[in-house]
């Protein structure tokens, strides 16, 4: 024990000053003991968040040379929207999709969702021919219902995790069809393609999964 | 057989655990800590084999927090949980993501346990009732011959329902929720530490005589304690510089209050609230005696029943409220924010909570040297204090995100003056 007389107060430690008042500690230590508490140890830096802002640098500028390219020679086309909307994907893409520690249906879902509001974007803003709503959407929801469907089915141990997003998607996938009633759509079987995968899985759930789709539902929307 | 934890479990967060996920950041950590020093070196395997015990015991501690469309909520958290050994930080920030969604560390040192929690999962009490518990189990697989004398739940316990009430909202009185508003409080000021760095200083002395020190003031040892505590800043920070404008605001103790002791449960998550000593210092001759009598007065008039139960339902007040309960939960959290900047922080110049005395049954108490708690401290509230003891070991420790220990000093002086034996206890953080 070693005390401090301005305070008066003992302390067992192997530095030799008074955590109070900061004076010399009287009195010696036998031998190094070990600390009650651990010394700080300073976290090593990781290299990547500088690639990463060069990575955005470079974006930013390639994204203003892009708008003013198309805007000093403008022919009513919006042609930027593809080169932009793509790197704006590949970050969404990078930052979700690898980076973060979601679960992968949300991944899932989320980045089909995501890519498919983007294809309608550069469809409509440029020739408008249709292929996005034709083809694109029946196409990436009835792969993404697939995906999500056979991750819970090969991993089945945190499909409670994943029911709600392969839901989300299986809710997704009736939009074709019902913009096929409506005469948006010209191409119909991708969509009822799509429509017949989503409905096939919906009834697997409600006749095999019917509680914990239940449960689920009771969680996420309580009030 | 026990009812083993599965899918099947979620919880609904209590109404103060509501409040922390949305405010609590690096900064704010709303972290606390508990730990126990054994009379032996922690074995690693040993204590994680007591943990998974108890966490199957314990299944709203096996959860992680998951976001609904209305409110957040308790899943059950199937994946492993680790016991890992102390580092420098003290109550740091826990992050889900780097901890397998868990909102506690289970931690060792030498011949210490230590358990920090976030404060959306449980209070003091509930915390200590694990630590207790996780203990036991360690010192059984230690092989030592304890019993648990109904003072320890063991992991062959049932957990029963009433664990895991929301206590606060079973005495909601709407009649009584009167939102009285508060000034912002005097802010304690110093140097701040870098890089979100924590110092602790504990100091040791005697419970019994301090116990008989508070009865011949005729204080409790919390009044004591809160007394002297509003004196030491006064005398440190204020007294002659109450001209200053920022010396103007009043100095609030904030001192949380276990409400099993006021009200009938035995709940393990968040059932506390707080009496608060009030008192603007701008006069330069306070002296310590009337700080005492302030205390004692404003601490019985904020215990009544009728006081407690106005603040528990101010604040199931507003998950109550139609219009707020079915705002989607993105747009709620700021919500909770502004609500939390109206009621929270800011009007506490520091905390001050004594968790009282530990019980270990008698096997289990030649095995125990102390107990030391902490709570974490951040921007507004640059110094807080926690009481703990265990037997005759009295331990106070002050947690600061300053440099200054003025009134650390100041405190622990008052006591050696008046002859008491500190032992010292400090994290030594100006030496990073």
């Amino acid at each position: 024990m070693k005390y401090c007389d301005k305070c008066k107060i003992s302390i067992d430690t192997n530095n030799n000053y008074c955590p109070l008042c900061q004076q010399i500690l009287e009195g010696d230590q036998k031998k190094e003991l070990s600390e009650k508490y651990p010394e700080y140890v300073s976290v090593n830096r990781k290299i990547y968040p500088i690639t990463k802002k060069v990575i955005m640098f470079v974006t930013i500028v390639s994204i203003i040379i892009l708008l003013i390219i198309n805007l000093a020679t403008f022919n009513g086309r919006w042609w930027s929207l593809i080169p932009i909307g793509s790197t704006f994907y590949f970050w969404v893409l990078i930052s979700v999709g690898v980076f973060s520690r979601q679960n992968i249906a949300f991944k899932l879902a989320f980045l089909t969702s995501l890519l498919i509001g983007l294809l309608i974007l550069i469809d409509e803003a440029t020739l408008k021919e249709g292929w996005s709503y034709n083809y694109i959407m029946p196409l990436l929801l009835f792969t993404c219902n697939l995906a999500i469907s056979g991750i819970i089915l090969i991993k089945r141990i945190d499909y409670r995790d994943y029911i709600l997003y392969l839901l989300t998607i299986v809710i997704l996938s009736l939009v074709p069809i019902i913009l096929l009633f409506v005469n948006i759509i010209s191409e119909p079987w991708p969509a009822i393609m799509a429509f017949a995968l989503a409905v096939s899985i919906l009834f697997f759930i409600i006749f095999f999964f019917p509680k914990s789709i239940k449960d689920e539902i009771k969680k996420r929307f309580h009030a | 057989m026990n009812k083993e934890s599965s899918y099947d479990t979620w919880f609904r967060l209590d109404n103060s655990g509501k409040i922390f996920p949305e405010v609590s950041n690096h900064r704010e950590t709303n972290v606390f800590r508990v730990a126990v020093s054994l009379t032996e070196k922690i074995d690693q395997d040993l204590l994680q084999l007591a943990v998974d015990a108890i966490l199957s015991r314990y299944p709203m501690f096996k959860v992680k927090l998951k976001k609904g469309l209305f409110w957040s909520y308790f899943d059950y958290n199937s994946k492993p949980f680790h016991v890992e050994e102390l580092k420098h930080y003290v109550c740091g920030e826990i992050n889900p993501k780097k901890n397998n969604g868990y909102l506690f560390r289970v931690m060792y040192r030498n011949n210490d346990i230590i358990i920090e929690m976030f404060h959306s999962l449980a209070d003091g009490a509930g915390v200590i009732m694990l630590l207790k518990a996780i203990t036991f189990e360690y010192l059984v697989l230690a092989g030592k011959d304890i019993k648990p004398d109904n003072l320890v739940p063991t992991k062959n316990q049932r957990p029963s329902m009433e664990e895991y009430e929301d206590a606060n909202s079973k005495f909601y009185d709407r009649k009584n929720r009167k939102h009285i508003p508060e000034q912002r409080a005097y802010r304690i000021k110093g140097t701040p530490l870098a890089e979100d760095l924590t110092g602790l200083i504990s100091g040791n002395m005697s419970t019994s005589a301090m116990i008989s020190l508070a009865r011949e003031n005729g204080l409790t040892m919390t009044e004591y304690f809160t007394a002297l505590m509003m004196y030491t800043i006064y005398v440190t920070q204020i007294q002659y510089r109450g001209h200053i404008k920022s010396n103007q605001a009043p100095v609030k103790i904030f001192v949380p209050v276990n409400l099993r002791k006021h009200f009938p449960s035995n709940t393990l998550r968040n059932f506390s609230n707080f009496v608060k000593s009030n008192m603007v210092m701008t006069e330069d001759d306070i002296t310590f005696e009337e700080l005492k009598a302030l205390v004692k007065e404003q601490f019985e008039k904020g215990m009544t029943k009728s006081e407690l139960i106005r603040k528990m339902s101010e604040n199931v007040a507003f998950e109550k409220n139609v219009f707020l309960r079915f705002t989607p939960y993105v747009l709620k959290k700021y919500a909770l924010k502004i609500g939390y900047n109206m009621l929270g922080m800011k009007l506490n110049t520091m905390s001050l909570t004594n968790i009282g005395k530990v019980d270990f049954p008698e096997s289990m108490e030649p095995y125990v040297v102390d107990v030391t708690a902490a709570v974490y401290a951040g921007k507004y509230n640059t110094l807080n204090c926690s009481i703990i003891s265990f037997k005759d070991r009295l331990k106070v420790t002050f947690t600061r995100s300053i440099v200054e220990t003025t009134i650390e000093r100041e405190f622990f002086r008052h006591f050696t003056n008046l002859g008491f034996d500190i032992t010292i206890e400090s994290n030594y953080v100006e030496e990073y």
